[in-house]
């Protein structure tokens, strides 16, 4: 004891400077914006490359179940595929016309108990990923990218409070945004909806065509509860999502071909 | 002994608000602001308490970001030149680091000046780095580190001329 105090008191120096130091630093932190995206940037490289790291352990164990999921993946592509074929007539047609390039990623760090949840793929600005550009998985929507390094991407996750998605209706195309409360991980709440439009339970909800980030009409959940609160004329409505986002391992990164286009325009709108 | 501590705390504020309020907004050539408060910590007698240093370098720094509206930049590196002043007068006057008030009188002119200059230019290129924080920007760092370390030392120089007058 008395050795520990007598080191103590002989590096007192170097601990009082470090401790000011650390404050120091998050003095800095708080007070500019490039220093915290700096440190931000730092933390998301270090944190990435860890869960890489222990991700890799994990997924050897779960080898097996991951190949079997890839073969159900396969198989319904192949389906696809040979539906596609059946239809050759109008190739070019549907290629063309489809705007949005897609690329595979892999999750290395996923969490969803917090209520501003975050996902860190695999890929990055190396594999022409760029911030605020939509994710999917193979039955849902996931997310929107919103920070990059060059391996790695950040996901804000569809479970993160401050994230809105347009939606909309498959029967009838009525839209409203679809918003996470924080509470299950397959919970959503549906606002906006206008109570003109006729909706009932079990209905599909689809993604609406009129955000940037995701194309019309992929599959998100079904109505679990509707309320119709007596002075507004918005619907109070629950979703059950289709996608369970606490286990993905496998995540499409779809980026808009047009969204310079579309940007352009909202632009020349706002002024 | 206490009329000492009566004047450093005088030179601290009066620094810091010279700093502040004046040499901040001098803006020579469009970018250089001598940082004169560094004599604080350049005349701090050298037989003083080194743990008070450190935590009134950390103070100065603070206050002058909060003053100037910085970014934390002058915390930092007030607070690390307080920290290895030591080391630096150790290396710059050797066997002479117990003469008190050395930095003004009792050794040779040259260890004065590189003591000086090593406490300036540390100081500045830590101040610059911190401020750019990026490689790309390594040469405006050289840049503003050369050219500001120049005039804080120029100032320094002439103010300790008036201490020596001061104290005789």
């Amino acid at each position: 004891m008395q050795q520990l105090i007598n080191a103590l008191l002989k590096y007192k120096n170097s601990l009082f400077y470090i401790g000011l130091l650390l404050l120091s630093l998050i003095f800095l932190n708080q007070r500019s914006f490039y220093h915290q995206s700096f440190f931000s940037n730092i933390s998301l490289t270090v944190s990435s490359r860890m869960s890489l790291f222990s991700q890799g352990i994990v997924n050897y164990f779960s080898l097996k179940k991951i190949n079997q999921q890839l073969r159900l993946e396969n198989e319904k592509l192949k389906a696809f595929e040979l539906a596609y074929q059946h239809n050759k007539n109008n190739k070019s047609a549907i290629f063309e016309s489809f705007g949005f390039k897609i690329t595979s990623a892999r999750i290395i760090k996923n969490s969803y108990n917090k209520t501003r949840n975050f996902i860190i793929i695999n890929k990055g600005e190396a594999d022409g990923i760029k911030t605020d550009t939509g994710v999917i998985s193979s039955d849902g929507i996931v997310g929107v990218i919103n920070q990059t390094t060059e391996n790695f991407s950040s996901i804000l996750s569809l479970l993160h409070r401050d994230l809105k998605i347009n939606a909309s209706f498959k029967k009838n195309g009525a839209y409203g945004s679809l918003s996470w409360e924080g509470n299950h991980p397959k919970k959503m709440k549906l606002d906006d909806v206008s109570t003109l439009n006729p909706v009932s339970i079990g209905d599909t909800i689809v993604t609406g065509g009129m955000s940037n980030y995701f194309p019309y009409g992929i599959p998100l959940g079904a109505v679990s509860k509707i309320e119709r609160p007596k002075f507004e004329g918005y619907y109070d409505i629950d979703i059950d999502l289709f996608s369970n986002l606490t286990q993905k391992e496998f995540v499409y990164v779809i980026k808009n071909r047009n969204i310079d286009q579309i940007k352009k325009l909202n632009n020349d709108e706002s002024q | 002994m206490n009329r000492n501590n009566l004047l450093s705390v005088f030179r601290f504020i009066f620094l810091l608000f010279l700093q502040a309020f004046l040499l901040n907004n001098i803006n020579l050539f469009g970018f250089i602001n001598p940082n004169l408060y560094l004599l604080f910590f350049i005349v701090y007698r050298f037989d003083s308490n080194p743990s008070l240093l450190i935590f009134l370098g950390f103070f100065m720094g603070l206050l002058l970001d909060l003053l100037t509206q910085g970014s934390g930049a002058h915390t930092i590196s007030a607070l690390t030149i307080a920290f290895i002043r030591p080391i630096i007068i150790r290396t710059s006057f050797g066997i002479n680091y117990d003469i008190p008030m050395g930095m003004i009188e009792g050794t040779q002119l040259n260890q004065r000046i590189i003591y000086l200059l090593f406490m300036i230019s540390i100081h500045h290129l830590l101040l610059y780095i911190i401020i750019y924080l990026s490689l790309d920007s390594f040469l405006i760092i050289l840049k503003n580190t050369l050219f500001t370390s120049f005039f804080t030392f120029v100032m320094v120089y002439i103010s300790l001329g008036l201490f020596k007058r001061h104290n005789d």
